[in-house]
């Protein structure tokens, strides 16, 4: 499966049992997450989880979905204009496009939404996409993001080496650029090894919106999984908190 | 059956045709889009020039988000062509790309003919040749020229 069930986050705390450190965090994350859903890790996680869970949210907030077609459309024009291959850039995006779709049909869609994900070739069109509107994005803003090149590579090869190709693993870059490009907040819960406790979130705020984060993921070292926040109206949790978002961090 | 794949490799092949890049051609065998036959003419002012080079290209499902395998049918005497015909090329491997389409690949192994990289060699006779003796490389080269129209 590249895209699981949604599953309650006690199976965490279930493949944590007797290890202190993460153990604490993850009962940390349950008083503020509901449940989880894993996305396969093969280098496209954090591309593929952004996607479903994007996805998803359209399915849930029809009324967005205009908008998004229309920034879809305008994704096209601007990797026309960084001269990327037309009939590449119109394949993908014809790619993506037939899964988005799917999200015209509100939350009656999910199930198909989920079935396309967790087929290889039509799942993969939606990372692909995604990983080109990534490029476009550092390519347009290229006096920003050369800044944060590391081991003297331009802007341009790294687009090349980890950017567009499949299965290249996403960090910090990836998202702000994604989280920019497509003016999508996204939250994103780090859990490792560190002495901090709890789990540090870290936002990536789109344009400088700085609104609800529409995507939650859960990032452990080297991999990327979506989280689902606890509904403020849904009273105590099974850990008997509930704190949903607290802005506190 | 049709597939993203199978779609993809249609439209591939109709850009091929209405658009052709200079020296090279392609086209999927008569049964099995998934398998193509593609022709690389020797870029000329090289020692390729003047050869018609046979290659096979294999698609999978995940084309193409995952790249085809690429082969030399064409005996070739090149740094980075491998005894089997497999081509040591970046944008064939960790550098590929779903933006790229089958015009792409075969107008990159034609540049690669003219500018080969002997620092990664896949025949490191041939790379050795290129860097310390052209004269004898080339006449490496033209042999397979000669042959290339034999086959």
């Amino acid at each position: 499966m590249l895209v699981g069930h949604q599953v309650s986050l006690e199976e965490l705390v279930n493949e944590y049992e007797g290890d202190e450190i993460y153990l604490q965090k993850v009962i940390d994350l349950a008083t503020k997450y509901a449940s989880i859903r894993r996305i396969r890790p093969d280098g496209n996680c954090f591309f593929r989880g952004f996607g479903y869970a994007y996805l998803e949210h359209l399915c849930k907030h029809r009324d967005e979905f205009e908008q998004f077609l229309v920034s879809t459309e305008n994704n096209k024009e601007r990797l026309l204009g960084l001269n990327y291959p037309e009939f590449t850039v119109e394949d993908i995006t014809d790619g993506f496009g037939n899964v988005a779709a799917i999200a015209n049909s509100g939350s009656k869609g999910i199930p198909e939404l989920h079935r396309v994900f967790n087929d290889q070739a039509s799942s993969d069109y939606v990372v692909s996409y995604l990983r080109l509107v990534v490029s476009a994005q550092l390519r347009e803003q290229e006096g920003f993001y050369k800044n944060f090149m590391e081991n003297g590579k331009t802007v341009e090869e790294f687009c090349q080496t980890v950017v567009e190709p499949m299965n290249k693993e996403s960090d910090h870059i990836h998202i702000t650029a994604l989280s920019a490009a497509l003016n999508v907040a996204i939250r994103v819960r780090y859990m490792d090894r560190s002495s901090i406790p709890g789990v540090n979130a870290h936002d990536f705020n789109g344009n400088g919106t700085n609104g609800v984060p529409t995507v939650h993921l859960l990032y452990r070292p080297g991999h990327y999984d979506i989280l689902y926040p606890r509904r403020p109206v849904q009273g105590a949790g099974w850990l008997g908190v509930d704190n949903t978002d607290s802005s506190s961090d | 059956m049709s597939t993203p794949a199978r779609r993809r490799l249609m439209r591939d092949f109709k850009r091929l045709q209405e658009d052709p890049p200079t020296g090279v051609s392609g086209a999927p065998t008569d049964n099995n889009i998934m398998i193509w036959n593609a022709v690389i003419f020797g870029p000329h002012d090289t020692p390729f020039e003047d050869g018609t080079f046979k290659l096979t290209i294999e698609f999978t499902e995940e084309y193409p988000n995952k790249p085809p395998t690429v082969r030399f049918v064409s005996k070739m005497f090149h740094p980075n062509v491998y005894a089997d015909g497999g081509i040591c090329l970046d944008i064939l491997q960790n550098r590929w790309s779903p933006t790229y389409d089958v015009s792409a690949i075969l107008t990159s192994i034609q540049s690669l003919l003219s500018d080969p990289n002997p620092n990664s060699p896949a025949n490191s006779m041939a790379a050795q040749l290129y860097k310390e003796n052209r004269r004898e490389y080339e006449k490496r080269v033209k042999a397979c020229v000669e042959q290339s129209f034999v086959d």
